[in-house]
């Protein structure tokens, strides 16, 4: 029934261009048509959080967008945001605080976590446990990693980690 | 889970809209965040043949001040309500419970007219609307029209909206000095749908509460206003409320549904418990 | 799921059990029923397109009917599948009696939900079926000539859904006398002969299973969490 659609889309800084179904959301033309498996599916109607990315400057769930609608669009996925550094302190953070086991969920959160740190340096423990209460973990028991994320929001606000701001 | 396949189309002029409404029917879905819909397409409870994006519609956006009320456009984000000083201002309740609205990412998708029209019991705006007395205005091919909240939520999922009819905008009263309201919701985890809530609006004459408006959400197939429980608050001053019989009338007046994890008598005794909490701290 | 409904109809009880034994006001009733076979005397297959919010969920069910008694009640079990949708089986009763020259309706329904429709909807099977349970009962008045007690402009929602469905008694001004004069959706269902009856009455009842196998398969047709 439908027709290809032409798309360009700006991925982790390049330009790709495609053609896609209207039906396919945006976590598979990721993972499908361009290869970058970081973000996952885990329910795929937007509970679980491990398919978050940046679209346009703000995270959203890439299983309720379709890829036509980020067409013209800047998008960026774990691959993109850990290749500039912009993570790299959450990076190990979680890996110091053993915040991850399978892995799964660990895009999501480090999506959600770079959202809080920037917006929220003065989060406490509470607001950084609601802030990723939209993030599922089936191994962690999460506890990790709101550990390794207010590290993190110490450490900035201590000595501001010398990172490079993402370009778009 | 994929989504069936169908065709997509992005009008950029409202007339554009409405032609493909009347066109195609029952067969064609709106989409604005789509943060409901692409669930219910994904999981294939929906499979309509034409997918209608009205993002392309910039009219529907922006918050503005216009006689003496608070226009929201129907594409307003709920992270663009939750961030604005205008609504902060003028409509507080929305700054409060925008926040309850699921999680961040949704939020920077989901839609203020989204939510409204599609009318989820659970759901923060209709029973926001619904407590501060808005209006939903609703474009179609009779023209525009304005529809009081009171008269919006008729059923399940269901409005007042036409079928080839959309929902533009949304109007709140600006908040006056004399506004007194609260906002409580209860839910198992952060931004899972409400086990039950309570919106709640009032006018002060000097220490009397009068117009009170006390919308729940999560009880019923709408949000329900609690008439009785209004009528014992209007009058008297906050300090002066019986809230042990405010409690009791609200548990009386409301028949919640049971759900997986709530029973019928569990919903009623946790609206009893809002209440309760809502009286006992006046929001300015 | 469990729901339960009781309403006192103004149609005596024999019109009732007429207006219930007949197919074709059924297929009226039973909200998006798209078709219905009969595979035995006691065996029916439906096929009905559920509509709740966006979701539209077509389901095919089977309804077997025992415990007939006719005039007065009947048991039926059933089961139905809305493809990717879920499942759903239980079982309902209908009970009829007299009342004041008019009709006491009971019914109940126990059913449970799998598949998705249990899952992402369980927070409102009850609120559907209550909706369904309303439509089709507005519906089903309206066939036996009572005049609705609610604007009937609303497409037949009523406004605040009621447990029990007591209707307001009729005012004497109202236009379609509802009681003595024959309607012609009366003259339809005239009494056929006795073996006619009982495949009526399992048709009938029958279908009321499939409404209640809709409202299970219907009223889990919800969606999960994400706001819009």
């Amino acid at each position: 029934m439908a027709d290809l659609y032409p798309i360009s889309i700006t991925v982790n800084g390049k330009l790709h261009k495609g053609s896609v179904e209207p039906r396919t959301h945006l976590a598979d033309f990721l993972r499908e048509d361009l290869g970058l498996k970081g973000s996952h599916l885990g329910c795929e109607h937007g509970v679980c959080g491990a398919c978050t990315v940046e679209l346009n400057g703000r995270v959203v769930r890439a299983c309720l967008t379709l890829a036509v609608q980020a067409d013209g669009g800047r998008v960026q996925t774990i691959e993109g945001l850990s290749e500039t550094g912009v993570i790299r302190d959450l990076q190990h953070a979680f890996v110091k605080r053993n915040a991850l086991q399978c892995g799964f969920c660990t895009s999501g959160m480090l999506v959600a976590a770079k959202e809080l740190v920037e917006q929220r340096p003065d989060a406490s423990r509470g607001e950084v446990r609601d802030w990723i209460s939209g993030n599922y973990c089936r191994c962690t028991g999460y506890h990790s990693i709101v550990d390794a994320i207010c590290d993190v929001l110490q450490e900035r606000k201590a000595a501001p980690f010398g990172h490079t701001e993402a370009s778009a | 889970m994929k989504a069936a396949a169908f065709d997509y189309i992005k009008p950029t002029s409202f007339d554009h809209v409405l032609d493909l409404l009347q066109e195609h029917g029952d067969d064609a879905r709106l989409m604005a965040g789509g943060q409901s819909l692409m669930a219910t397409l994904n999981m294939r409870l929906s499979e309509p043949a034409l997918v209608i994006d009205i993002t392309g519609l910039d009219a529907l956006r922006g918050i503005s001040v216009q006689n003496q009320h608070l226009r929201i456009g129907a594409l307003v984000t709920h992270a663009e309500i939750e961030a604005s000083p205008l609504v902060a201002r003028h409509a507080p309740m929305l700054a409060k419970a925008a926040p309850h609205i699921a999680h961040r990412a949704i939020r920077n998708a989901g839609t203020w007219g989204g939510s409204i029209a599609y009318a989820d019991p659970a759901a923060e705006w209709p029973a926001c609307v619904l407590a501060l007395g808005g209006t939903v205005v609703a474009r179609g091919l009779g023209g525009e029209r304005r529809i009081a909240a009171d008269d919006f939520f008729l059923g399940l999922y269901t409005t007042a909206l036409r079928p080839a009819e959309v929902l533009v905008a949304g109007e709140i009263p600006v908040a006056e000095v004399d506004h007194w309201w609260g906002f409580s919701e209860l839910a198992r985890r952060h931004g899972d749908y409400a086990i039950v809530g309570i919106a709640a609006s009032a006018r002060r004459a000097g220490t009397a509460l009068h117009d009170a408006r006390i919308a729940l959400f999560g009880v019923g197939a709408t949000p329900v206003r609690a008439l009785k429980t209004e009528a014992l608050l209007n009058g008297k001053g906050l300090a002066d409320i019986n809230v042990a019989e405010a409690v009791a009338s609200i548990r009386a007046e409301i028949d919640p549904f049971s759900d997986l994890t709530n029973s019928t008598d569990t919903k009623r005794h946790l609206a009893g418990v809002l209440l309760q909490r809502m009286l006992g701290t006046s929001q300015a | 799921m469990e729901l339960t409904g009781d309403m006192r109809l103004t149609a005596p009880r024999d019109k009732v059990w007429a207006g219930l034994n007949d197919p074709d006001i059924l297929a009226r009733c039973i909200p998006g029923c798209e078709g219905i076979e009969v595979i035995s005397p006691t065996e029916k297959s439906a096929r009905v397109m559920v509509k709740v919010g966006p979701v539209r969920a077509r389901f095919a069910g089977q309804i077997r009917m025992d415990q007939v008694r006719l005039g007065e009640g009947c048991t039926m079990q059933f089961q139905g599948s809305g493809g990717a949708a879920g499942m759903a089986k239980g079982q309902s009763q209908v009970e009829l009696s007299d009342e004041d020259g008019g009709t006491r309706l009971r019914y109940n329904v126990h059913a449970s939900v799998g598949g998705k429709l249990g899952q992402v909807g369980g927070r409102l099977i009850d609120a559907a079926a209550e909706q369904m349970a309303n439509q089709f009962f507005a519906a089903f008045k309206e066939q036996l000539g009572e005049v609705p007690a609610r604007d009937a402009t609303l497409g037949g929602e009523s406004k605040a859904p009621e447990r029990t469905h007591e209707i307001a008694p009729v005012p004497a001004a109202m236009a379609h006398p509802v009681s003595g004069a024959p309607s012609p959706l009366q003259k339809v269902s005239a009494v056929p002969s006795p073996l006619a009856v009982s495949e009526r009455v399992r048709i009938l009842w029958f279908l009321l299973g499939s409404l209640s196998t809709g409202f299970g398969v219907w009223i889990a047709s919800l969606l999960t969490r994400s706001a819009p």
